[in-house]
């Protein structure tokens, strides 16, 4: 579905990726461990397009999307819930969950955008009783809620998921993980990137390691785990 | 002969000081408008209200264009320039800083003030009241009936604006840009049109209020420098970002200006303005509505 060849991107004329090859089949979670400043939050930030300094291939469905706007993109099907949530902090949630359906928020569309809203208040329930209250005023593990949510409502084939765990308590993102399985089973094809390699692992099909701009390794979630080297260095010996 | 009493002399400054308010209130709308979508302190404000004066004034009062058509046809010029600042001075700009883009912003009013007075020279000009110049004698205070014009249109525009930034959809995104314009290019917002957009809203705006206060306090060409102090003025009384302070804050403005022009001395008008500029910045940077806690996070 998304085929990502020799990928390079600079911030300035520092490079954050060195030629960077993955594959991520259709109906799959695929997931990239790495540590901290690895590349790979550019990785995502790349394929979405908030990256412009790139050069190689980025295949969506056959299609080069390397050179088209962030705001195209998300039109294809590639829906990218950034690091940090980054969610419109002065909006109000069902704002927010509305700018997520904004491509297509027109009246005749009214049915299935209060479909798909209903779909994530019954994937997230804390959200549905949150509609009016101020995002930024949300909890943490909420903003993540809202910001998947969000990114739901774009009707998206492809989710980009950039570091879900990141500052939350671990029964949160037991939740979160949960329904990034969820989605995946209803069909949504998933890029994961993470800090917590255990958990990223466990939801994934394939993984890749990712260290200081490069793949260093890759294979099946499973194999990963109990590889020796990855024990070692991401899932505390 | 009519007695005014001291109260009635109040009233008068009171009313006086509100239609003037109102005029500010619109420019100092137009500031946040832009404001909250890209963050930049547009400088050429100002110019807006200008061009909305001296165009109408050539529309209607020269070429004998009807008001009700004049009227649209000016605000849709004004706008035109609007879109051409944004084109031609901002987005042109690569890699821009908030504070070039500002830098941007006073060349841009440069020349657009240079433009005007090579068109219209440097004289002031009037325009025709809209229905007539009988004064109305209310509770004492004399009023012209254009003051109620202007009032009327700081009233439609706000009730316009707030229905379309709290219930349509790209009045969200556009505050969704304000908010982080990553994030809202993710959702499939363009940026840039949002941004195009900002200015062109802005400038109508500034071309309401040009039309409407030129037949009360006539309009030449350098007037859009003071008109944007002023207007900026309300801004900060108000809190920068905020619809209602800029309201509230052009209100006082204009009133604290007629008061102190009555009482004091008029020759310190424009000085009254400027005090409380420095007085908020003092004493309370935020504003009067604006919050504490985002003023800490802004840039400017």
């Amino acid at each position: 579905m998304l085929k990502i060849e020799n990928l390079k991107a600079f911030y300035d004329s520092i490079p954050a990726l060195k030629g960077v090859s993955i594959e991520v089949p259709q109906g799959k979670v695929v997931s990239i461990i790495g540590a901290n400043g690895a590349g790979k939050s550019t990785l995502l930030k790349s394929i979405s397009g908030l990256m412009k300094s790139k050069e190689g291939g980025i295949l969506y469905k056959d299609q080069d999307i390397s050179a088209l706007p962030a705001n195209k993109i998300v039109s294809l099907g590639i829906s990218q819930v950034p690091e940090g949530r980054q969610i419109f902090g002065h909006l109000s949630v069902q704002d927010n969950i509305n700018l997520g359906a904004y491509l297509y928020f027109k009246r005749r569309n009214r049915s299935e955008i209060e479909k798909r809203t209903e779909r994530v208040y019954r994937l997230f329930p804390i959200l549905k009783k949150r509609t009016k209250q101020v995002a930024g005023t949300l909890s943490g593990g909420e903003q993540q809620m809202l910001a998947i949510a969000r990114a739901l409502m774009g009707r998206p084939e492809l989710i980009l998921l950039d570091e879900p765990s990141m500052g939350l308590a671990p029964l949160i993102v037991r939740e979160i993980f949960s329904v990034i399985n969820q989605l995946n089973q209803t069909g949504t094809t998933i890029l994961l990137v993470e800090q917590n390699a255990k958990a990223a692992l466990n939801v994934a099909h394939h993984a890749f390691v990712l260290e200081t701009g490069e793949i260093v390794l890759e294979g099946l979630a499973g194999e990963l785990l109990d590889n020796p080297k990855v024990k070692e260095a991401y899932l505390g010996g | 002969m009519e007695e005014f009493s001291f109260a009635n002399q109040l009233f008068q400054y009171l009313i006086t000081g509100l239609t003037v308010g109102s005029v500010y209130a619109m420019v100092a709308i137009g500031f946040n408008i832009i404001y909250n979508v890209t963050e930049i302190i547009n400088l050429a404000q100002g110019e807006f209200v200008m061009l909305g004066g001296l165009i109408m004034v050539f529309l209607h009062a020269v070429a004998g264009l009807p008001l009700i058509l004049a009227f649209p046809i000016t605000v849709i010029l004004v706008t035109l320039v609007g879109m051409l600042l944004d084109r031609l001075a901002i987005r042109p700009i690569r890699q821009p800083s908030v504070l070039t883009l500002i830098i941007a912003t006073i060349a841009a009013s440069i020349i657009i003030k240079g433009t005007a007075m090579f068109i219209w020279g440097k004289d002031p000009f009037d325009l025709p009241a809209f229905s007539g110049r009988t004064p109305i004698n209310f509770l004492g205070a004399v009023i012209q009936p254009q003051y109620f014009w202007v009032i009327g249109f700081l009233i439609v525009t706000v009730i316009l604006l707030t229905l379309f930034f709290e219930k349509t959809i790209i009045g969200k995104a556009m505050s969704a840009c304000a908010d982080n314009p990553d994030a809202a290019s993710l959702m499939g917002i363009n940026v840039k049109w949002m941004i195009l957009l900002s200015f062109s809203l802005s400038a109508a705006i500034g071309a309401v209020a040009g039309i409407t206060v030129t037949p009360i306090s006539l309009m030449e060409y350098d007037r859009g420098a003071m008109l944007a102090i002023k207007g900026f003025g309300a801004v900060v009384l108000g809190g920068l970002g905020s619809f209602p302070g800029a309201i509230l804050g052009g209100l006082i403005l204009g009133t604290i200006e007629s008061f102190g022009a009555g009482l004091i001395s008029s020759g310190y008008k424009d000085a009254f303005a400027l005090i409380v500029l420095l007085a908020v910045l003092f004493f309370r940077p935020s504003g009067l509505l604006g919050s504490v806690e985002i003023s800490k996070i802004k840039r400017f």
